[in-house]
């Protein structure tokens, strides 16, 4: 049984490192742009959850559709939103850049055929698969029912690791916060870091 | 090899080798063991599936924006959390 191989196992902790350290740098980057004090907290949650989820397609790569999805919408919504903080995020416009760039090099699609069962065939599927495509990023594009299963599995994979990376990087905020209200001494988080172990 | 082609070039038994592998990916694969579920209840399960883990990486987004916030600004938490996955 061949196929694309879902990332389990030793490459998971790769791509959790991977996310990790996309969001570090892109929370760093916000925060050096604007202060997290000066925005509201609907901006500040804003840009955390955008945060994770260009880490997320960042680290994933070219292997999929839907990391091009998302880099490209948070591209789109950055142009865009010209209000209080204007970060200058040059690193996701680069990888959506080069996603981009790759996608074009592969070639249009192959051609449609044009008989009839095959298009009453299609619509059914495309009806059953409609609310699949919803809530994967990039999921409306014009995909064969294969593919659109192929990205679903992939997406749902990384997004379990990003939920993993996100709640270990609270946990240990939280742990590091609360140590240093109670003994400001030098604390390193020991608590914290037997949790992270695999 | 009865391999009906409906569905643009892609033959019904990769439909179902990819519908079966995304079942053990489901939360309720763990529970039921290998029940066979249609396609259509499998893809909508699928679509909570994907729900739920939407509203977590929020819950976590607006948890972790709210510890930023109320943490020092040049982010020494950073280092920390780097060196715990060393």
């Amino acid at each position: 049984m061949q196929g694309r191989n879902c990332t389990t196992g030793k490459s998971s902790t790769a791509f959790k490192q991977e996310l990790l350290k996309n969001l570090l740098r892109g929370l760093r980057a916000r925060t050096d742009a604007c202060a997290f004090s000066a925005m509201s907290v609907h901006e500040r949650k804003r840009a955390v959850k955008s945060s994770a989820d260009v880490a997320m397609a960042a680290a994933r790569g070219v292997g999929a559709r839907w990391p091009k999805a998302i880099l490209a919408a948070a591209a789109a919504s950055t142009s865009s939103n010209r209000s209080s903080c204007q970060v200058r995020s040059s690193r996701f416009r680069r990888v959506a850049r080069r996603c981009f760039f790759r996608e074009k090099r592969r070639g249009p699609a192959a051609g449609v055929a044009a008989a009839s069962s095959v298009d009453v065939a299609r619509r059914l599927v495309r009806r059953r698969t409609m609310a699949l495509r919803k809530v994967i990023p990039g999921g409306d594009a014009a995909m064969d029912e294969a593919s659109l299963l192929r990205e679903a599995m992939d997406y749902v994979v990384h997004l379990r690791a990003q939920v993993d990376v996100l709640r270990r990087v609270s946990e240990a905020m939280q742990i590091r916060s609360s140590l240093l209200r109670y003994a400001p001494s030098s604390i390193h988080g020991q608590e914290a870091s037997s949790s992270m172990r695999q | 090899m009865s391999s009906r082609r409906s569905r643009g070039g892609v033959s019904e038994e990769e439909i179902n080798e990819l519908i079966s592998r995304l079942q053990t990916l489901l939360p309720s694969a763990r529970r039921r063991g290998a029940s066979q579920a249609s396609t259509t209840k499998l893809l909508k399960e699928t679509c909570s599936y994907i729900k739920s883990l939407h509203r977590e990486v929020d819950d976590l987004s607006d948890r972790l924006s709210d510890l930023m916030a109320s943490m020092d600004q040049n982010s020494p938490g950073a280092e920390i959390i780097r060196s715990l996955l060393r």
